[in-house]
């Protein structure tokens, strides 16, 4: 039972209700004019298939219409009643659209994707209410129908979409264009052919939806493009040309998703500044990508990949991919280079070209000096590294490419030097430099093999070696190649360090002076090179004394030497030299150019025809090991002077018939032949490791006494030690070979005598 | 059998003739002032040799000559050798060693 207040309170609104219809009308005209006012509006509303033909209507009487309706402010009411009949309405769309897939999902056939499209545009347009009705009228439509759409697309949708937005590539051409397309979308004369299709789209509210598909499909046909034009082809710079490649064909397109409101073409050039730019950002990042995937053919390739260091220089600059660069460098370089199969030469000559590569994408050394550092870590573990660095830098001519350019101007080695904070070019370390960073200005190439190690000592100690087997092994007595290098050398190492080297050279002059003089006085057929021994790197001072002749000779020239120069003597390294020897058997006459030791050898057997192993090594005295005076004789077996039979026996072959008898091509001692041959230098590493010998006493000594010891402390304690001056990384390598002899142990670092 | 040397290229140190006849020993004598080999040079030289030579005394005692004339030279010296004190003579050399 309702209230009084309640009753009163319906009756109310009731009177306004019917005031708000009648507008005052006499009667209930108003309420009839406004009844058939809105049954119009809602038949010229009503969403129809649009298979059936649409009434006609007159479009001022609908006009009247809908401004009475909207004077009785009932268009709220009429929008609601519309969309909830459009909402009966949807199962017809949503029938064609099922069609039209099924059909795209039988062929996969971006047509039909097209032609669906076109068909929900008209769908769209045919249920759109008049334009009068005001703009949230128009968007609560819009809403309600893409919302519908989206519904019922079915998942399939996006993939034919993307289908169809990679057809409208490559469409500048209307020659190109496929018929389909032609007879989907309504075509405007003197414009692209896919105009109507992205008028749908926008309207259908797919660009939005789809952006980042969109998008996608126009960054998948440049990564194809730059695939396909860009990939190892590095002689000359691509950035530019995939830049053109992008302005003649991806802008022209990109005006249809993005610029098609434009009305001039300053207003497109703003719309798709954004977007190009991004497309920009993305074309240098996949170029940078790919080049940086192919950065380690590059760099062998250098300098005729000078072009793609352009491209990657310029993308860098745009694209941060610099710590992708140094880890897939770093990682490259690992599987690539830094392995036991790679010879020190080829590594030393990638490291080089790494450098220049590097410099030229980042002139300031801070990729350079991430990359570097495992390789300088590695080549520091390879022993021959030093040798084949100095053999670079003396230009040793058997690989025929040098480390260093000939047109390089020679610089003094740079060492480090603590920054000048009075400079007022003072720039401080880039803002990617890692802790470690030291700035390396750029310095030559020389200098940054030389810093991978801690002095430059070893070098010329190493160079020291080389010089000497260089030019012990010289005959001709032609040195200037020599000298060339050493004073190429002086300005890079300064001249006191390789004053050793400067004397090596004088004695060779020297010894040629000298020479001549004694050949004026008395001629012989030696001629020896005098060295002054302390400026040498140590020789092979294994001794014997020369038999016979050579004997004569020898003393012969002495005694002319000691007249010459009265207040020196010579003594002799009997093993090194070569002597030029002709000898005439019975039935045949040899020449061979033989060791000393063979000559003597040769000489022996001049005596008599038999001797055994024993016999020779006691008559040549000194300190002859087997293997050596063996080495001698077999090369003598070879010469067929010689033949070895029974075991140890040497007999002379005067005769062929004897080479028959003993059939002096069968059992030879192959297994002494195999040894490397005897080079007339000690080694630096045989050098440095007979001085670890000394030290060794002193770690053990300090093992003993104090237990257990981490690798620092011993490497302090060594320090008080006379002449010590290694690294605490060759310290460390010594020890673990001293452990892999089972002399020290190590746990946690810390190193004990394994006995103890 | 009939061997003729053709041509030979040997290799041999220099040493000075000290007149101590130990041939057979390795390091060589050291100059008693400067301490570095007699077939080194002195501190003052870079190239050994003639071009750094010996000092004979008769006392016999050897030196490098550049730094016995430097000792020599010097006030504290009193012109002897700093060996043995004596008054520094030095040597004439026999030639025909």
């Amino acid at each position: 039972m309702a209230s009084q207040y309640v009753r009163e309170q319906v009756a109310l609104k009731w009177t306004n209700g019917f005031a708000r219809l009648n507008r005052g009308e006499p009667g209930i005209t108003g309420l009839l004019t406004f009844t058939e006012a809105w049954i119009l509006a809602r038949e010229f509303l009503r969403p129809r298939d649009i298979n059936e033909t649409k009434p006609e209507f007159v479009l001022t009487q609908v006009k009247l219409a809908f401004e009475l309706i909207g004077e009785c402010k009932m268009l709220q009411s009429l929008v609601d009643e519309f969309l909830e009949e459009m909402k009966q309405q949807q199962f017809l769309i949503t029938q064609e659209c099922e069609r039209f897939m099924s059909q795209y999902e039988s062929t996969s056939d971006p047509q039909y994707i097209a032609q669906l499209v076109m068909r929900l545009q008209q769908w769209y347009q045919a249920w759109q209410p008049a334009s009068a009705l005001g703009t949230s009228m128009m968007a609560s439509y819009t809403t309600a129908f893409q919302t519908h759409l989206f519904s019922i697309l079915p998942p399939s949708f996006p993939r034919g979409f993307k289908a169809l937005i990679s057809v409208t590539f490559n469409l500048t051409h209307r020659a190109s264009v496929p018929q389909w397309l032609l007879d989907v979308a309504p075509q405007v004369e003197g414009q692209r052919p896919d105009l109507s299709l992205w008028v749908a789209f926008d309207q259908l509210g797919f660009l939005d939806r789809y952006d980042s598909l969109v998008s996608g499909v126009c960054h998948e046909y440049v990564e194809e493009h730059i695939l396909e034009t860009c990939a190892e082809k590095w002689d000359e710079p691509m950035l530019a040309k995939v830049r053109e490649w992008m302005a003649n064909t991806i802008v022209p397109w990109m005006m249809m998703p993005y610029g098609r409101g434009a009305r001039t073409s300053e207003e497109a050039r703003s719309m798709l500044q954004a977007v190009g730019s991004r497309f920009d950002f993305h074309l240098c990042k996949t170029l940078s990508e790919l080049r940086i995937k192919e950065i380690f053919d590059i760099i062998v390739d250098y300098p005729d990949s000078m072009g793609a260091l352009q491209d990657l220089k310029e993308c860098l600059q745009r694209v941060d991919d610099k710590a992708l660069l140094v880890s897939s460098l770093r990682k490259a370089n690992h599987k690539r280079l830094l392995h036991p199969g790679a010879d020190t030469k080829l590594i030393l000559s990638q490291y080089v070209s790494i450098i220049r590569c590097l410099r030229v994408i980042d002139p300031v050394g801070v990729l350079l000096f991430k990359v570097a550092d495992p390789i300088r870590r590695y080549l520091r573990e390879r022993q021959d590294t030093i040798r084949c660095i100095v053999a670079s830098l003396v230009g040793d001519g058997e690989s025929g490419d040098s480390l260093v350019d000939d047109s390089e101007p020679i610089q003094p080695l740079q060492q480090p030097q603590a920054d000048d904070y009075t400079d007022p070019q003072w720039e401080p370390e880039p803002i990617d430099a890692g802790p470690e960073f030291r700035t390396n200005k750029p310095s030559d190439v020389i200098s940054t093999l030389v810093s991978i190690y801690d002095s430059k000592e070893l070098f010329v100690k190493e160079l020291q070696v080389l010089l000497a087997q260089r030019l012990l092994a010289v005959k001709d007595g032609n040195y200037d190649k020599e000298r060339r290098n050493i004073e190429i050398l002086k300005i890079r190492f300064g001249e006191a360090s390789l004053q050793v080297c400067e004397v090596m050279l004088k004695d060779m002059t020297d010894s040629r002076r000298i020479d001549q003089h004694v050949q004026a006085q008395q001629s012989s057929v030696l001629h020896p090179t005098i060295i002054s021994k302390h400026f040498w790197p140590p020789l092979q001072t294994t001794t014997f004394d020369m038999p016979g002749q050579l004997k004569e000779i020898q003393e012969r020239y002495s005694k002319e030497f000691v007249a010459f120069k009265p207040d020196k003597k010579l003594s002799w390294l009997p093993l090194l030299g070569t002597v030029k020897l002709e000898i005439e058997l019975d039935d045949r006459t040899i020449e061979i150019d033989a060791s000393p030791l063979e000559a003597a050898f040769v000489e022996l057997f001049s005596q008599k025809d038999v001797w055994t192993l024993n016999e020779l090594i006691d008559e040549v005295g000194g300190s002859i090991d087997r293997v050596t005076a063996l080495r001698a004789l077999s090369s003598l077996v070879l010469h067929e002077i010689l033949k070895e039979s029974p075991l140890d026996t040497f007999n002379l072959l005067n005769t062929k018939e004897d080479i028959e008898k003993y059939g002096v091509k069968g059992k030879q001692r192959e297994v002494v032949m195999q040894e490397e041959a005897t080079l007339p230098v000690v080694t630096v590493q045989q050098q440095q490791a007979e001085q670890m010998q000394v030290f060794w006493k002193f770690i053990e000594g300090m093992l003993k006494n104090l237990g257990t010891l981490p690798l620092d402390r011993i490497q302090q304690m060594l320090k008080f030690a006379p002449d010590y001056d290694r690294s605490i990384d060759q310290l460390g390598a010594f020890m673990e070979a001293a452990r892999q002899e089972g002399l020290v142990n190590v746990k946690d670092g810390f190193w004990s005598l394994s006995n103890a | 059998m009939k061997v003729t040397v053709k041509s030979w290229h040997a290799i041999a140190q220099w040493r000075w003739d000290t007149g101590s006849n130990s041939t057979e020993d390795e390091e060589g004598d050291v100059c008693g002032i400067c301490r570095v080999a007699f077939e080194g040079c002195c501190p003052s030289c870079k190239v050994p040799g003639d071009d750094c030579p010996l000092i004979w005394g008769e006392c016999s005692h050897v030196f490098h000559m550049h730094c016995l004339l430097k000792w020599i030279g010097t006030a504290a010296s009193k012109q002897q050798c700093p060996m043995d004190r004596r008054p520094w003579a030095t040597a004439e050399r026999k030639v025909n060693k």
